[in-house]
């Protein structure tokens, strides 16, 4: 076509709103799905972590020191405790963690919601807290790692991103008792 | 079968990362392991086979001085598009791609193909071309990923070659990146020479 | 002040654009054949992208937010950036000739820099302050200038190298870059805080 500017303007015009219509209606149709799908996924991640729970426990969120709290229970029964919680002193900066404590103050269960540590080294974090002999789970007292005169074994080559990482549990902990009070 | 020809040529003879050596970004960045490097790979495709389709059925009504700002806006609405269905169904895999999903705007590859090809064909083999072409990105990526995951983890799609313990875990990090994508476009040159 | 020193530390050393989050790939590997264009590209991406981060950043928080049309972003920004370059095209054509014909030759290259993309989206999604994001773009764009420069001065020494002829070109430059990563790497974990 001819590059006058009334066709020029037209057409860009034309393209801008026929798009940005599009757009509209796609995102109209996507907009609850995405929102759906977090918060599934949130859930996900708490009955994985937390005792059997049947209330709706996104409802419940609280902040304790800061921190996002919910509260799980079983038939009116209060079962256990979930925090978000995070570390900004990961190798590569930001761990985010969920961790779920039971009435007892016992650690359940931690799922890592998001970080950007090295594969294969600060990345295994995911398992390696939660399998023997270095396992944080059923501890009830504030945790460090060997190399700081604690009890749980650092994943190998990876000391800053175990200490960032017991850091936010051990922050999640304090949450939880000051909630407590 | 000149439809036929046209994807094939895109996958071998114009292959985008081996032969032509574009959108490497993607290419380096997301291929840590061969399903997100293959994920990458898909997102693309969809994205050019719509633009390609779309830039060559409007190539006629875009006036010549305005095209590059009108592809530039075509290809950014089906990223978009692509990004927003991601975030609804494939929260973990758009995670994991982060800011490349977005970036699939500015590889020059979209642009590249929009420019050389579809706003002078039909939009027929237009398609045959993104589909070739986004096949060839996808295949590349995916033969990366895999080299990077097998020499650094030892395994590859969740199989467990030999013990991860006997990895190479500079592959996996961003220098192996480098190296093994150069290392593959050499063997790929060394192929060529070869017939 | 020393939350600045961090990032600027942190956005130059230890999370190098290039060698660690993979952006501005392209122009990397294109323009890097001698020093000289190396170093007009990077000053030419720095001006870009403090520009370009200012004027998204505002788009963001000013437009895109309050109008709950976040999902627009991509779009917007990309937008933005074409125009803003062809602007300071024009503008550096008319009143800073000198300027031009160092830096002209590599701003059309720039719309399609996903460096520039790149750094506004993060600055944007991450939520800092202005100053903060100008501050972010600025050493950010630092940082793929000291990537560029540096990866020059190794190739011009590597056109004297005897290369296997399938290796030429790209696939040597890769691996030097390869090899600079590495080097990077080192800087990893470093913190100032």
């Amino acid at each position: 076509m001819k590059s006058s500017l009334r066709n020029m303007i037209l057409s860009l015009t034309g393209l801008t709103v026929a798009i940005g219509a599009a757009l509209a209606v796609v995102n109209e149709a996507t907009a609850d799905a995405i929102k759906e799908t977090a918060r599934r996924s949130r859930i996900e991640a708490m009955e994985a972590i937390l005792p059997n729970f049947d209330n709706d426990i996104i409802a419940t969120q609280e902040l304790s020191e800061g921190l996002p709290l919910y509260r799980a229970s079983f038939g009116g029964e209060p079962v256990g405790i979930a925090i978000e919680t995070y570390s900004d002193n990961g190798f590569s900066g930001h761990i985010s963690i969920i961790a779920g404590f039971d009435n007892n103050g016992k650690i359940t269960g931690y799922r890592v919601l998001g970080h950007q540590e090295t594969p294969g080294l600060g990345a295994k974090m995911g398992e390696w807290f939660a399998t023997e002999p270095h396992s944080v789970i059923g501890s009830a007292t504030s945790l460090s790692v060997k190399n700081d005169g604690g009890t749980i074994d650092a994943i190998t080559g990876a000391t800053i991103t175990s200490r960032a990482f017991l850091d936010a549990i051990n922050n999640a902990r304090q949450a939880l008792e000051s909630y407590k009070k | 079968m000149k439809s036929l020809k046209v994807i094939i040529d895109g996958i071998f003879r114009r292959n985008p990362t081996f032969v032509l050596v574009l959108g490497l970004c993607p290419t380096l960045g997301t291929t840590s392991s061969a399903i997100t490097g293959m994920s990458m790979g898909l997102a693309t495709l969809i994205v050019l086979m719509c633009s390609n389709f779309t830039v060559s059925a409007l190539k006629s009504i875009i006036p010549d001085k305005v095209r590059i700002p009108a592809f530039i806006l075509l290809i950014a609405s089906f990223v978009t598009i692509v990004q927003m269905i991601m975030q609804a169904w494939l929260p973990a895999l758009n995670e994991s791609l982060g800011i490349f999903i977005p970036l699939i705007v500015v590889n020059c590859i979209l642009l590249g193909r929009a420019e050389a090809f579809a706003s002078k064909n039909n939009p027929w083999l237009s398609v045959c071309d993104g589909l070739g072409i986004g096949l060839g990105f996808t295949l590349a990526l995916t033969i990366i990923g895999s080299v990077r995951e097998i020499l650094g983890t030892g395994a590859v799609f969740g199989i467990q070659l030999y013990s991860a313990d006997f990895g190479a875990l500079l592959f996996v990090l961003a220098p192996g990146a480098f190296i093994v994508l150069g290392l593959l476009i050499a063997v790929f040159n060394r192929l060529k020479e070869g017939r | 002040m020393l939350t600045y020193i961090a990032i600027i530390f942190s956005a130059i050393l230890v999370n190098n654009i290039v060698f660690a989050q993979f952006l501005g790939i392209c122009p990397f590997i294109g323009v890097s054949k001698n020093i000289d264009s190396a170093f007009g590209m990077s000053m030419a991406v720095a001006f870009v992208m403090a520009m370009a981060t200012a004027v998204t950043w505002l788009l963001q928080h000013y437009v895109l937010e309050p109008f709950g049309i976040v999902y627009l972003q991509t779009i917007a920004f990309i937008l933005v950036i074409a125009i803003l370059v062809q602007m300071l095209e024009i503008i550096m054509k008319k009143s800073a000739p000198g300027l031009y014909v160092a830096l002209g030759v590599y701003l059309p290259l720039i719309t399609t820099n996903c460096a520039v993309l790149g750094t506004a989206i993060i600055a944007a999604n991450k939520n800092f302050d202005f100053l903060y994001s100008i501050v972010y773009a600025v050493s950010t764009a630092l940082g793929f200038g000291l990537a560029i420069v540096l990866f020059a001065a190794i190739r011009s020494q590597l056109e004297l190298a005897d290369v296997p002829r399938s290796m030429r070109g790209v696939p040597i430059a890769l691996i030097v870059a390869g090899i600079l990563a590495m080097a990077f790497m080192g800087f990893s974990g470093i913190k100032i805080a």
